[in-house]
């Protein structure tokens, strides 16, 4: 602190100087920065205790419950088991459509218009989504309108319309969605390569104007869906907010009370037929940017446990790690080939995932930028990553933990995430304590083991006569045309 | 404009990233009674208990504690953006902004003198290679023998640089939303710590105030103008951004890109980059707010021990150009490979202006959810647009845009589209709204006020942005009452006053045949 003394006192240079350090405060003195004195820091231990979710059950359903008076305000999720990754494609788009619809379509009592004029005026939210094998809706409310909130909202989970008018705004806009699905490049790119890896795997499926003829989203088949999705044997209800269990136990029991069984258990989505082979293939379009997506089947699945955390730290440094992962610093920092770059591994629970790399580069470095990644990918199945590099991966999951407990409605819905994938309660702290044993040679091992470089599907969007080079060089190139049937694996 | 690479960022997204203070930002005077057991934080925003914190060089602190997981927010708010360029040097801020993830004298390097040996000889190269490309007929042999020539310095200069050591060693401390963004007006880092580590960032970010070093220039440039390529050059949205505010802004700094032109930044300069740090990042010209888990008194000796030392930088020159009046309508096309797209655009006053409270309410009248006018009439009675919203932007302090988007549903066009939105717009002259929609858009804000008291970094956004703007943490969340106060008759008003036919400026993308074409002339940077 540089304390000016007054103007008008006439002191000597020396008493303005005593005066002045008389003036500061002890703490002004300027402590050191930059990296050493980062790394000298000791800290303090966090002082903290996991805040734990109460499970109950109610009419055979599971209800993850934490109280949180902070805010006036009360969120219930629902989180159903199905979805259109559990039904044949004929109810991909009636599957697809039900979240918008629920939303939008109206209550057997209430028209659409009279549900938003509702929702609106007392400014509650509702979500509503699927991820394909469940489907889910949230609940925000200001405290003071939870009982309205909570008789809309069940009343539109419960009691759907299916307005026809609001049916076909859906379909109308799905339709239009379809026909601007090229006008992005990076999209594009994400859904055709689901698409040529996937083949007719839900997860390949693209929605296409044959799925959103008028008959398959007529009424009765979105009432047959929503009635095999949206019952009470897949539900799990999770409550957080500014109410007591006291408080909302016995509505949640007034409302599950009434709440239709399921007619039949939906099939687990089918194990995917992963595509395997190395060649390249090109949407051709004239872009200045190429959007690169490569991978090859990752091999690991969250069951394989030792593999598995030791997958997590190495997908890490090899490039979901941020500006810490070597991709990141080869493919951007130094060679300025891209805003981003970062790898793939995933590894679901019931089947194979994917190993790969994402990017986007200007189309005269798209050879180099891929050479690039694959390069990066065989140093990590050559040498182990240094000590430094897994502790530093480790520490920031370590460290980094209290992140996981920020809000009660994190806690719940990971809660309920549990349930529904039949995770252990404690998932997360078994989760952080096997990646603190991963070691340089166990990172080595899942790398030599699962990844192979030469071996990738590579799709290149972009224009072909602008590229640095070839891509043939790459592998066999092969042309895609967007929606077109794929190649036979 | 964000450091943070974001796989699924479209021009979009780059659009609302560009609006600083969209009209989601008022809150509401009429707070819930707060229940007996009900922490502070259920309080009016502006009763927060805010430590307010003014160092003798200009540096403003607001610290708020808050109950809850031992995690805090750091946000650095600096009062400058793209209007503080000129033309022919855009982008500079949001480069700058990238450049201060590169380390300091400490930090990110290894021998810092003998990068900045190597710092001098590529910069002279950069210089000859300027020169060269400025003579009419340059020898572009030459200059790529220079390209290489850097780019080799720049590699050799790397063997004593660790790279990204700032977002390691955040990482490893368990720090999570390391980013920066650039707007307009505003450049605003952040991060968020476990509680215990909230020293480090002390540490850290002094030293990056006061000890830059803006090494990997070259390569970072590449990296922006591949962000300028993603989020603009290959996005029919991003072209339409771009051309619309260009279009509608002929004199105002407004109408220049943040990103920056291509042909700028394929010419930018350490030394530029350099000279306006300088300029702008003075501590006078900085707001931090940091809201968690945390103890104030703690956090304000910290504050006097690491930034206190440091000069109060000069006072950045004001930004005084100012927008004519428009004497009539505009159009733009851009014609791309992509289904057409509608933005319209009307001048509206500075965020200080007093009708701006209505505008902001006739934005939650036309496209403010399901009931709003504009969705009903487009997107579910006539079935004319996929999407249709409305933004203000792309900044606060200076006569702004009133923008509404839409997107035709095949085969209906943006002309349809447009027809029906100005027919709206003159019903509200005709027919104001009643008081129970003006109500509906109240009861929204009150609850997106409470909403937005739930997460610690948005409320530090918040609050250094309002401090920022308004020179006043509070008067975001005052602006509730001048919306309360909002009458059906302001609403027609305004409408009246900015929604003219001479005040618009209309853009479209208007697609090409869906044939291979060549990229434009000029458009790849080598």
């Amino acid at each position: 602190m540089t304390g000016r003394p007054p103007p008008r006192l006439r002191v000597t240079a020396l008493a303005a100087l005593l005066l002045l350090l008389a003036a500061l405060p002890a703490a002004a003195q300027t402590l050191p920065t930059g990296r050493d004195a980062a790394e000298s820091l000791r800290f303090p231990r966090l002082e903290f205790t996991p805040v734990e979710a109460e499970q109950h059950r109610i009419e055979g359903v599971e209800v993850i419950f934490a109280r949180d008076p902070a805010l006036p305000l009360v969120n219930v999720f629902a989180r159903f088991r199905g979805g259109y990754a559990r039904m044949d494609r004929d109810f991909y788009a009636a599957a697809t459509a039900l979240p918008t619809l629920l939303r939008s379509g109206g209550t057997t009592t209430l028209t659409p218009d009279s549900v938003n004029a509702l929702l609106d005026f007392h400014a509650i939210q509702l979500g509503f989504g699927t991820g394909g094998s469940s489907s889910v809706s949230s609940l925000n409310t200001l405290t003071e309108h939870l009982d309205a909130a909570l008789e809309l909202w069940t009343d539109i989970l419960r009691n759907p319309r299916f307005d026809p008018d609001q049916v076909e705004v859906w379909r109308g806009q799905e339709l239009e969605r379809v026909l601007r699905r090229e006008d992005n490049p990076t999209g594009l790119a994400f859904s055709e390569f689901n698409r040529l890896m996937y083949g007719d795997h839900t997860i390949g499926w693209e929605m296409a104007p044959a799925d959103l003829e008028p008959e398959r989203l007529t009424g009765d088949v979105l009432s047959l869906v929503h009635g095999e999705i949206f019952c009470r044997d897949h539900l799990i209800l999770g409550v957080t907010g500014d109410v007591s269990w006291r408080e909302i136990e016995p509505r949640l029991r007034a409302i599950l009370a009434e709440w239709p069984a399921c007619p039949r258990e939906l099939p687990e989505p089918p194990p995917p037929d992963i595509r395997r082979e190395a060649a390249v293939y090109l949407i051709p379009k004239a872009l200045n940017q190429t959007t690169v997506v490569l991978a090859h089947p990752g091999g690991i699945r969250q069951e394989d446990s030792r593999d598995y955390y030791a997958s997590r730290i190495g997908n890490s440094i090899l490039g979901g790690g941020g500006f810490s992962s070597r991709l990141m610093a080869r493919v951007r920092t130094e060679r300025g080939y891209a805003y981003s770059a970062s790898s793939l591994w995933t590894a679901p629970s019931e089947s194979e995932g994917l190993i790969g790399a994402v990017t986007q580069t200007r189309a005269g470095s798209t050879v180099a930028a891929v050479r690039t990644i694959l390069e990066v990918m065989q140093e990590m199945v050559d040498e182990r990553p240094t000590r430094e590099e897994v502790s530093d991966a480790i520490d920031e999951i370590v460290n980094g933990f209290v992140f996981n407990f920020e809000h009660r409605a994190q806690i719940v819905s990971r809660q309920m995430f549990y349930v529904a994938e039949d995770l252990p309660a404690n998932w997360l702290e078994l989760y952080v304590e096997g990646i603190q044993r991963v070691t340089p040679a166990d990172v080595r091992r899942v790398f030599r083991r699962h990844l192979r470089p030469s071996d990738m599907t590579i799709l290149l969007v972009g224009d072909l006569e602008a590229f640095d080079e070839p891509p043939e060089s790459l592998g066999p190139l092969r042309i895609l045309e967007p929606g077109a049937p794929v190649p036979p694996r | 404009m964000t450091r943070r690479a974001c796989a699924a960022c479209t021009a979009a997204t780059v659009a609302a990233t560009l609006v600083p203070l969209p009209f989601a930002a008022p809150a509401a005077a009429q707070v819930p009674a707060a229940e007996a057991e009900a922490p502070a934080q259920a309080r009016g925003g502006e009763e927060l208990p805010v430590v307010e914190h003014t160092l003798e060089n200009g540096m403003r602190f607001l610290i708020l504690p808050r109950d809850g997981a031992p995690t805090v927010s750091f946000v650095v708010h600096v009062a400058v953006g793209g209007v503080n360029e000129v033309l022919g040097s855009t982008g500079t801020a949001h480069l700058l902004e990238h450049m201060l993830f590169k380390g300091t004298t400490t930090v990110g390097t290894r021998d810092p003198a003998a990068e900045e040996r190597l710092f001098a000889r590529m910069d002279a190269a950069h210089d000859t290679l300027l020169g060269e490309l400025a003579r009419p007929q340059h020898d572009s042999l030459r200059a790529e023998h220079l390209r290489e020539r850097i780019a080799a310095l720049e590699d050799s200069a790397r063997s004593f640089t660790v790279s990204n050591e700032l977002d390691l060693i955040y990482s490893r401390n368990g720090a999570r939303s390391l980013n920066a963004s650039t707007s307009s007006e505003a450049t605003t880092y952040y991060v968020e710590l476990p509680a215990n580590r909230a020293q480090l960032w002390f540490t850290l970010e002094s030293d990056r105030m006061e000890n830059p070093v803006f090494r990997e220039f070259y390569a970072e440039r590449d990296v922006v103008m591949e962000e300028r390529r993603t989020r603009l050059e290959d996005s029919a949205s991003g072209r339409l951004y771009e051309a619309h505010l260009a279009t509608a802004f002929q004199v105002h700094p407004y109408g220049v890109p943040v990103i920056g032109y291509m042909s700028d930044l394929e010419v930018l300069t350490r030394g530029h980059v350099e000279e306006y740090y300088r300029r702008f990042y003075g501590p006078g010209n900085t707001v931090v707010a940091i809201v968690g888990n945390l103890d104030p008194e703690t956090i304000l000796e910290w504050a006097d021990a690491y930034f206190a030392h440091l000069p109060p930088g000069e006072t950045p020159p004001p930004v005084l150009a100012r927008e004519p009046v428009q004497r009539g309508e505009r159009q733009i096309e851009v014609v791309y490979d992509a289904q057409p797209e509608l933005t319209i655009g009307w001048h509206i006053p500075d965020e200080f202006h007093p009708d701006m409270p209505a505008v902001g309410m006739l934005s939650s009248i036309l496209t403010g959810g399901r009931s709003s006018r504009l969705y009903r009439r487009l997107v579910v009675d006539e079935r004319l647009a996929a999407t249709v919203s409305s933004s203000s932007g792309p900044g606060a302090r200076y006569p702004q845009l009133f923008t509404i988007g839409a997107t035709p549903r095949s085969p209906h066009t943006t002309g349809e589209v447009e027809a029906a939105i100005y027919d709206e717009l003159d019903r509200l002259r005709r027919d104001p709204p009643d008081e129970r929609e003006l109500q509906r858009v109240r009861n929204q804000l009150e609850a997106s006020r409470v909403r937005r008291l739930g997460s610690n970094l948005g409320l530090a956004f918040q609050l250094a942005g309002s401090a920022s703007l308004y020179g006043d943490w509070r008067t975001t969340f005052q602006l509730a009452e001048r919306y309360q106060a909002v009458q059906p008759e302001d609403i027609r008003r305004v409408v009246e006053a900015y929604f003219t036919r001479e005040n618009r400026t209309v853009g479209t993308v208007v697609p090409v045949e869906r044939a291979p074409a060549a990229p434009e002339e000029g458009d790849d940077d080598r």
